[in-house]
């Protein structure tokens, strides 16, 4: 009973966006929540049927009354099955710790991008126009410019290519 | 003029081949190397602000 009354607490909506769940994880919960549902309203339709019998009146209306004996004696020795939910039980629990699992990795995978997207924030912020930037900071910001520089340096090639066309050139030779 | 003075050639020529070989040097080691690297950010830069414009 109280595991009813925990899992009718559940916000299902709530778990995934304060959890920030993806992928995989909120696949199977959305599963497991719709198997929820359904067991849910398959339970409140059954409990809604009669369970109690007139066997007085299909005896009054029906001429063969040992059918109707047969059928009551049968109803009445009848037992409901009884099944062994543990081998579920185990099933769910550890569904549950790879859910807790899934989850925790998407949660320390969420954290990483989040602080990697405020340092490109602060970045961003922070920037300067380009007109205000030295030389030594695009070095820094870019390595592949000291790269390229001491390739070309080592070729004995001292004109950058490209650079003309965009920039101009002010030799008169 | 005593740079055309025969006798101050052998002087002329030594220190010529020296100031041209330091010149050389200085420059394609410590000069035109900041150069290139400032062609190639100015040039980094100018692509960076034409696709911050778009």
């Amino acid at each position: 009973m109280a595991a009813r009354n925990a899992a009718l607490k559940v916000d299902w909506a709530k778990i995934t966006t304060s959890l920030g769940l993806r992928g995989q994880t909120a696949a199977s919960l959305q599963a497991f929540k719709k198997r929820n549902d359904d067991a849910r309203r398959k339970l409140q339709q059954l409990s809604e049927l009669p369970t109690t019998v007139d066997f007085a009146a299909y005896r009054s209306t029906l001429k063969n009354q040992a059918i109707v004996n047969e059928i009551e004696k049968r109803f009445t020795s009848f037992k409901p099955a009884t099944y062994d939910v543990n081998r579920q039980l185990k099933a769910i629990e550890a569904f549950e710790v790879e859910a807790i699992k899934n989850a925790e990795a998407t949660k320390t995978k969420v954290d990483l991008e989040l602080k990697d997207l405020e340092k490109t924030l602060t970045n961003i912020e922070t920037a300067r126009p380009f007109d205000e930037l030295t030389v030594d900071e695009v070095a820094a910001a870019e390595p592949s410019i000291d790269e390229k520089t001491s390739k070309l340096v080592s070729k004995g090639r001292w004109s950058v290519p490209g650079y003309k066309e965009r920039f101009g050139d002010l030799s008169v030779l | 003029m005593p740079q055309l003075v025969p006798f101050y050639f052998v002087n002329e020529i030594t220190f010529t081949f020296v100031i041209i070989t330091l010149m050389v040097y200085i420059l394609s080691k410590y000069i035109l190397p900041r150069f290139v690297r400032l062609f190639l950010s100015r040039t980094f830069i100018s692509k960076l602000s034409d696709i911050s414009k778009k």
